[in-house]
């Protein structure tokens, strides 16, 4: 099989010599005719060859990529329609060829052999040819190799420096018309919605016990740390490498989404017991009730601080303190 | 508590007793809040601490020496050299100026103190202040006589706020704080009495916040949200109107006089709500003055048009002047605290810092251990009556707790309201649960029986029926027993966290000996003797950003670049030599007139704060400004680790900073054996070499190295090939290397 590849990239090289031997300014002013019609071009095994082969007085932005859903390839999905863009907006704005530069995108599919005799176990992969000939070429024929991050717009710089002197036309980014309309209708409707309801929203928004709960679980939500996951994307949970859950990361800096739950949960409690012995509690018209409300609140506050210190403990070694019955 | 307990001993006497009793009880929490902030200087000594103190001690020490107006004028050519800092211009004044003036003021009294004990104790004083503010912002919002007394207490001594006030540390945010409450306060009385005089000194204090602390920007959206929360909910009052609109135009005026705020505060887009409201307000006031003088139906017509109008003008008008340039879209520190994945795209170097960090759980509780529960009552206390300034609770604690989650720096501005929310969830729990009136049981229920249904639709639905008191002995035993514990346990824990997490001046670290013994590290202030002794007055050092205060303050030598981060690519510049291989460093560290270069390492203590783990933020701050010449990507094997021994990658192994950082390390060692104690990983035993630097200064624990910048061969070699020359008369066998060309860029 090796030695086949092999073979078929040195026949690759021959039948590129041959083609690059006709003339190679021809070669670009077809190859951008045809780009021009469709940006990213589609290239196989075949035209990847006459594209690549020095000597060449264009430059070539070739995406090699694994589109098919058998190679589950995240990345590849999610960066060819930014290529695509990137494409279509530079072909879009240098009509004329000034900047020289072509498009292509090879699937693995079509290109096998390419993928092989260049010894990709990797993809996507973005391959840059300078040009060789002409006032811009540079001493090397190999390609260079982009480093992915993400977007357009990163690629866009990355070839906007290999292309130094040269016009490199702006990212320009197709309006997303259903998403506008979708956008426009959505808050139209919103909006009529809430006048034809008004007369029950009215007394919804003046609900004063709507506004309070909203208020404390805005507060439980952040001050237990959701934006530290919202931010960081923490996992939900995580496993104690022994077969079993951990619920409570070990360290200070560190938490799962299910722990904030808990502390959110811990919190609101807690709180909830406060209140009911400041405001609730001393309504209580019969004293045998309240006695009863005054000791299930006031315990139920004692047991679940001294869980809260416990789970304290946990995220820091050191702390010295504790309550009964977590000691 | 004691003043709640008092009972109804009425007369002139009583009163006197409980204004006495108020008032050294405050003494009290504020000696309390004092003393709790000295552990540093009862363990360590009275010094300044960690890394902006030291410039605001250098700036405080210039006006001092130098008058006022010099100050002012200040330009600054022992910093980011060779570019120099228009000081004056680029400083918040407020806490040099402070401290001057009390240093003037002493002095007049012909009290001999040293303006270095003026600024470590600074802040403690302020703290005290602190909770006296704290005390009358509580006053204000209930009518309990405890919970103002309870929200000074817990202001005193809660660490979210001593973690930037213990004594020496001299930063902004030790006045800032206290301003931030007291303006609260004025806010809230201006705006319930609808006073001008009020209104005023809001704003004076205002200017006063505005001139101290960039963090003013929280006051000047907090005052616009409130008054504008409350005239959705058609509270709209001739109080608010004359309260607000003094407090902007002349808040608007005293912040315009700091030349670092300029125009900003009509130019930019952090202070446009406050200017939109301002005009929302004289709207809103013109309607209810139309209002009196048309009929109902014309009126709705009018208001239509009017709104309708006034706000597509307006947003039309913010649109057009942004798009044109005329008014700055938001600054990227503050825009990162809405989009919060934006900072760690496009701004390195604010990614970078760890206060610029999101809050994990901890953090909350660990700087507000039982407050932190009892806040959410305290807020949900507010919705039982609602009058203005619950609203300016509620409104302060949704934003105070949304920021203090996206930045952990910002506790310190969610701390007061914390403590004040609690406060009045704790003196109402204490308030009913101390009080000596047993409720008669048959009163009770006649009352039950009599007025049925007092019905209160606003209200909270628990609030609905009347308050009876407490029954019986045991439940309030058992409740104020239960909150003692709570309480007490608070202040062992305040105490706890103060003494052991935010004491440590982190210029002088302590360690514990086998024998439990303290022993002290001092390889900073060693390493800044060693420069001032021992090198040129204008001798240039380079190193990371985060020493340029600590090398300006203690070694008192120039500096490329410092904490003071204005200039983006110098920073990067400094990057890019500390990442890049010797023959890309030289030149760059040449033309910066370089002499020395300062890394610090933690390698053979275990100090984890040291710059190899900081290394990656220099390589992406480099990166940023030269994507081509330093790849974050290289510094990674191949499998994605960022290793330091024999598996590091070339890069990792050639750049300037590895070198310095290991450089003779392996001499430590028996062979073999080199470890590197942070990221615990065996090195080579073969250390790196040094071509165009030469080590002159490794302090005892190898904390700090310093090197020195070798100038030019004097016979004209280029200094590989001199460094190999040497090295050859010594070692035959590293000749096998060869020289390297020295690259010219």
């Amino acid at each position: 099989m090796r030695l086949l590849s092999s073979l078929l990239s040195a026949s690759l090289l021959l039948a590129g010599s041959f083609a690059a031997k006709k003339t190679p300014t021809g070669r670009f002013d077809e190859f951008h005719a045809k780009s021009l019609s469709s940006s990213p071009v589609k290239l196989a095994t075949s035209s990847y060859g006459s594209w690549t082969t020095a000597p060449r007085d264009y430059s070539a932005a070739v995406l090699l990529t694994a589109m098919d859903a058998r190679f589950g390839c995240q990345l590849c999905q999610s960066f060819q329609p930014e290529f695509d863009i990137l494409a279509k907006s530079w072909v879009k704005g240098d009509k004329a060829g000034k900047s020289r530069t072509l498009f292509g995108v090879l699937d693995f599919a079509d290109g096998r052999d390419v993928f092989v005799s260049l010894g990709l176990q990797t993809a996507p992969v973005l391959l840059f040819f300078p040009p060789t000939e002409g006032p811009h070429a540079v001493a090397s024929p190999d390609p260079i190799r982009y480093d992915f991050t993400a977007g357009a717009e990163h690629v866009q710089a990355w070839l906007a420096r290999q292309l130094p002197d040269r016009p490199h036309p702006p990212i320009k980014r197709p309006i997303n018309w259903t998403g506008w309309i979708m956008g426009v209708g959505i808050f139209v409707a919103g909006i009529s919605l809430l006048v034809t309801a008004s007369p029950y929203i009215w007394p919804i928004l003046q609900n004063r016990n709507i506004w309070a709960s909203i208020s404390l679980i805005l507060i439980l939500l952040f001050t237990s740390g959701h934006m530290f996951n919202h931010i960081r994307k923490v996992p939900y949970i995580a496993g104690d490498g022994k077969g079993g859950i951990s619920y409570f990361a070990g360290s200070f800096q560190s938490q799962f989404g299910l722990e904030t739950q808990v502390i959110a949960a811990i919190y609101g409690t807690l709180a909830f017991c406060a209140i009911s012995l400041a405001v609730k509690v001393p309504r209580i018209a019969d004293y045998r009730t309240q006695q009863v409300a005054v000791l299930a609140w006031g315990g139920v506050l004692f047991i679940l601080y001294s869980f809260l210190l416990s789970i304290f403990r946990i995220k820091n070694g050191g702390y010295p303190f504790s309550l009964p019955p977590f000691m | 508590m004691a003043v709640a307990t008092q009972g109804a001993s009425s007369g002139i006497n009583g009163q006197n007793t409980r204004t006495l009793l108020r008032v050294s009880i405050l003494f009290l929490i504020a000696a309390a809040a004092v003393a709790s902030r000295l552990f540093s200087v009862i363990r360590f000594e009275s010094i300044i601490h960690e890394f902006d103190p030291w410039f605001n001690f250098r700036a405080t020490k210039y006006l001092v020496a130098n008058g006022f107006y010099k100050f002012w004028d200040w330009f600054d050519d022992r910093t980011w050299h060779p570019l120099g800092r228009v000081t004056g211009g680029t400083l918040y004044p407020g806490l040099m100026v402070t401290s001057g003036v009390i240093y003037h003021a002493l002095r007049a009294l012909t009290v001999p103190v040293d303006i270095r004990n003026i600024c470590v104790l600074l802040a403690p004083a302020f703290s005290g202040l602190t909770a006296y503010a704290a005390y009358l912002l509580t006053n204000e919002m209930t009518t309990s006589s405890s919970a103002g007394l309870l929200a000074a207490a817990f202001m005193g001594i809660t660490p979210g706020y001593i973690s930037r006030s213990v004594a020496g540390s001299y930063d902004n945010e030790a006045i800032a704080i206290f301003l931030l409450v007291f303006t609260f306060y004025l806010w809230i009385k201006a705006l319930k009495l609808g006073s001008m005089l009020w209104g005023a000194l809001c704003a004076l204090f205002y200017g006063y916040m505005v001139a101290s602390w960039g963090g003013y920007a929280f006051i000047t959206c907090i005052l616009p949200l409130h008054a504008f929360v409350l005239i959705g909910m058609g509270r709209f009052s001739n109080r608010l109107y004359v309260s607000y609109t003094t407090w902007y135009a002349l808040g608007t005026l005293a912040s315009m006089q700091i030349p670092f705020v300029g125009f900003l505060p009509v130019k930019t887009s952090e202070h446009m709500p406050a200017l939109g409201i301002f005009g929302f307000v004289q709207l809103v006031g013109f309607l209810q003055y139309v209002r009196s003088s048309m009929s109902a139906k014309q009126f709705k017509t009018f208001v239509i048009t009017v709104i309708v109008g006034a706000v597509g003008i307006g947003l039309a008008g913010l649109v057009g002047l942004t798009s044109l340039g005329y008014i700055a879209p938001w600054s990227g520190r503050f825009y990162s605290l809405w989009d919060t994945g934006y900072a760690k795209i496009h701004i390195p170097i604010i990614a970078s810092v760890s206060e610029h960090q999101p809050t994990a759980w901890p953090a909350f509780f660990f700087d507000l251990n039982m407050l932190i529960w009892l806040f959410p009552a305290g807020v949900y206390l507010c919705f039982q009556d609602l009058r203005d300034e619950h609203v300016f609770v509620v409104v302060y604690a949704l934003f105070g707790s949304y920021f203090a989650g996206v930045m952990v720096r910002l506790m310190l501005t969610l701390t007061p309201i914390v403590c004040v929310a609690a406060a009045m969830a704790a003196s109402q729990i204490l308030d009913t649960y101390l009080s000596a009136k047993k409720p008669n049981v048959e009163e009770v229920a006649d009352a039950g029986s009599t007025d049925a249904k007092p019905v209160k639709t606003s209200g909270l639905r628990v609030a609905s029926k009347p308050a009876v008191g407490i029954f019986t002995f045991v439940s309030k035993a058992l409740v104020v027993g239960g909150m003692a514990v709570y309480l007490l346990l608070f202040v062992s824990h305040c105490t706890w966290v103060t003494s052991n997490a935010y004491s440590s001046p982190s210029v002088v670290l302590a360690s514990r000996m086998p024998d439990g013994s303290q022993h002290i590290i001092d390889d900073y202030r060693e390493a800044y003797q060693w420069l001032r002794q021992n090198t040129k007055e204008d001798a240039k050092i380079m190193s990371w950003w985060d020493y340029g205060y600590q090398i300006g303050g203690m070694a008192d030598r120039p500096t490329l670049v410092d904490n003071n981060t204005w200039n983006n690519t110098h920073i990067a510049t400094v990057g890019k030599a500390m990442s890049s291989s010797e023959e890309v460093s030289y030149p760059i560290m040449r033309q910066h007139e370089v002499d020395y270069v300062l890394v610090v390492f933690g390698g053979l203590l275990g100090y984890s704060g040291d710059d190899i783990n900081k290394f990656l933020w220099m390589v992406r701050i480099a990166e940023g400004i030269w994507p081509e010449e330093v790849k974050e990507r290289n510094f990674f094997t191949s499998r994605g680790e960022y290793r330091v021994d024999a598996e590091a990658t070339d890069t990792m192994k050639n750049s300037l900073m590895y070198k310095m950082s290991y450089y003779n390390y392996h001499s430590l060692f028996p062979a073999g054996q080199t470890v590197d104690r942070v990221r615990g990983s065996r090195l080579p035993d073969q250390g790196p070499v040094l071509n165009t630097i030469e080590e002159a200064y490794t302090t005892e624990n190898w904390i700090i190295r310093i090197y020195k910048v070798k100038d030019l061969d004097n016979v004209g070699r280029d200094l590989f090939s001199a460094a190999s020359f040497d090295r050859g008369q010594k070692k035959k066998s590293s000749k096998k290397k060869g020289p390297r060309v020295l690259r010219v860029d």
